[in-house]
């Protein structure tokens, strides 16, 4: 059954997804160069393992464990503050070196992309094989990390082939090859195959992303959605998502959340961080030129439970000043003073295009205006010296206890370079060496 | 009436780009250029796109290139000579560009010893080292020798590496073990000022 063949051809497309060996901690050991090899955890500020590195999965230390039980698996732990910074840094080179050997490249996330290599053989002059290899060995010796490749005919087997051998792997499933490896695979593995999807083929008895594929057409058509034909027919080794270059310049929603260690019920110190939510959240609105109509609230508890509130608004602003009496007295509504939270965030909603702005006949005109002039007076502001430079009195209390990582400031949040500031850091990763 | 030219129209719309941080709609673009037609709008943007300055996206918005509105505007020139600043502007190099040639493999290092100070490198002095450069006889190079990482001149002599520190306090080293390069400096760079 393994050698049915679904591609004559073996490569109608060469796709290519990359991602990152434990990313985070594996930037930290290129700019750490003692911490190599060492049990390495990052998420210190969040109280949960945000990242672990492989010497510290050995020890049994996953992602999303707690702080405390990571710490009892591995007493010699290192657990570091997240430092998204330098991890921002890492992940756009990344995409530059992709961005060397192909122009179309899809930003997947922080540490993942896909790239199309088809057709790149002859001026790169390589095989599709030894492109990789390229791309593989400029990322470890210019950034010092490992990635893991998969290269395949689609997007989705390109994910199963990155996911096959990892870390440091590069795995190549050309068009005859596609059914050995769909062979033993768990149909929840399929990218976009989630828990639902999963227990309905699981009652029609299919297991394996294999089974998956051999279905015929019409009973794929009559039993999933569309989504759900499309990953049917990527696995079969034809290319329906194409890799999507283009950066994103408008959003549906923008949600900004922030977690701490460790979790509080000071009904300031969670105001202030909502605030900032709400601020960054704006920031980011107004730079894409974008209101929200509607805005959702949350707050988490110690035990993960959500308390959230919706909020529709009558007029769109993407104005903190206009949303805070609305905000402060939701949040009112859904704060318990004997509960302790370790998560605030604020999701703005319905965003759309607000140029021009219409005002209505029941709005305080003058006062928006003023509001509007003083937000680009204030953005202004913050290009010039940094974001959140001005910012409401509410979320002052971060700047005085230090952005709310209660914890470690990050490494390069203590090496201050002469001529930076705290808002402000020049774009190259610092390299932590004593020379 | 004065003539519009190809650089005004740029520059007109490069100023509206770096003061609202988006392009201008045609509609906009009317006033902007004080044209009454958006068909002549259209006729300054399609230039505008054969000589590279802008593109449009999937969707049919305007982008700006980068080789366009980065970079610095010269203000207006009303003289009847064509202004030289205009052209000269369109060679300049930014200090990152010109300190970092290869931005991918560059990390920043804040020296802290005084083994290269009779190279001028001084503690406290930033400098810029590229990771993947092969070090040629003579570099600067960051190395760890003896688990031990340190700045050194780098010489071989045949296939005997040495490694020379600029100040006589430090003796050179020949390494026993393995040299470990951490890459090459390519730029040292000294703030004196805010």
């Amino acid at each position: 059954m393994g050698d049915l063949i679904f591609s004559i051809h073996s490569w109608p497309r060469a796709i290519l997804h990359i991602d990152g060996d434990a990313f985070f901690t594996s930037c930290e050991e290129a700019i750490h160069p003692e911490l190599r090899g060492k049990p390495l955890v990052t998420g210190g500020e969040r109280g949960i393992v945000a990242c672990a590195s492989y010497a510290a999965k050995e020890r049994g230390v996953e992602r999303g464990v707690p702080l405390g039980e990571a710490k009892r698996r591995c007493p010699d732990l290192i657990v570091l503050p997240s430092d998204y910074e330098t991890y921002s840094l890492f992940s756009r080179r990344l995409f530059n070196i992709l961005r060397r050997f192909t122009p179309q490249v899809e930003e997947y996330s922080i540490d993942e992309a896909f790239a199309d290599l088809t057709g790149l053989q002859r001026p790169l002059k390589a095989s599709y094989e030894g492109i990789c290899r390229q791309i593989k060995q400029t990322i470890y010796e210019e950034l010092g990390i490992t990635v893991s490749m998969g290269l395949s005919l689609t997007k989705v087997l390109a994910k199963v082939a990155s996911k096959h051998k990892k870390p440091d792997g590069m795995t190549i499933i050309p068009g005859r090859a596609i059914s050995a490896y769909l062979k033993n695979l768990p149909i929840e593995k399929v990218w976009g195959i989630g828990p639902a999807t999963t227990a309905y083929l699981h009652k029609m008895g299919i297991f394996t992303a294999l089974d998956f594929a051999r279905l015929p057409e019409e009973v794929v058509k009559k039993r999933l959605t569309k989504p759900g034909v499309e990953i049917w027919r990527e696995l079969r080794g034809e290319s329906v998502n194409p890799v999507i270059t283009e950066e994103k310049s408008t959003y549906a929603s923008i949600s900004k959340t922030k977690t701490f260690a460790p979790p509080t019920s000071s009904s300031d110190y969670l105001l202030a961080q909502l605030f900032r939510n709400l601020e960054s959240a704006c920031l980011k609105a107004r730079d894409y030129h974008l209101s929200p109509r509607g805005l959702f609230l949350f707050l988490k508890t110690e035990n993960f439970h959500l308390a959230g509130c919706e909020l529709k608004l009558n007029r769109p602003s993407s104005y903190p000043l206009e949303l805070s009496p609305l905000v402060r007295e939701s949040f009112f509504k859904l704060y318990r003073p004997d509960t302790l939270y370790r998560a605030t965030g604020v999701v703005l909603m319905d965003l759309f295009s607000c140029f021009p702005l219409q005002y209505s006949l029941f709005d305080e005109v003058t006062k928006a205006e003023k509001i509007r002039l003083l937000y680009e007076a204030a953005d202004k502001i913050n290009r010039r010296f940094g974001k959140h430079t001005l910012h409401l009195g509410v979320s002052h209390l971060l700047e005085v206890c230090g952005k709310g990582k209660r914890g470690e400031p990050t490494c390069r949040e203590k090496t201050l370079l002469f001529g930076e500031n705290r808002r402000q850091h020049l774009g190259l990763p610092l390299w932590h060496i004593e020379v | 009436m004065k003539r519009r030219t190809l650089p005004e129209v740029e520059r007109k719309i490069g100023a509206f780009f770096s003061e609202h941080r988006r392009m201008p709609t045609y509609g906009e673009m009317l006033s902007l250029l004080g044209v009454r037609s958006k068909s002549v709008v259209d006729f300054w943007v399609k230039k505008l796109i054969s000589r590279g300055l802008l593109e449009k996206d999937a969707k049919g918005f305007l982008r700006p290139l980068k080789k366009s509105f980065s970079l610095p505007l010269v203000g207006e020139v009303n003289a009847g000579f064509p202004s030289p600043a205009e052209e000269e502007l369109r060679d300049i190099l930014s200090l990152d560009e010109y300190l970092i040639s290869h931005p991918e493999s560059s990390f920043l290092l804040k020296v802290s010893g005084d083994s290269m100070v009779g190279e001028g490198i001084k503690p406290g002095d930033l400098v810029i080292v590229d990771r993947a450069r092969q070090p040629k006889n003579g570099d600067v190079v960051v190395v760890e020798v003896d688990g031990q990482w340190t700045m050194k001149y780098f010489r071989k002599r045949g296939s005997e590496i040495i490694l020379e520190a600029a100040n006589p306090n430090y003796p050179p080293v020949k390494p026993r073990q393995e040299v470990k390069l951490g890459g090459v400096v390519t730029a040292v760079i000294r703030k004196y000022h805010l």
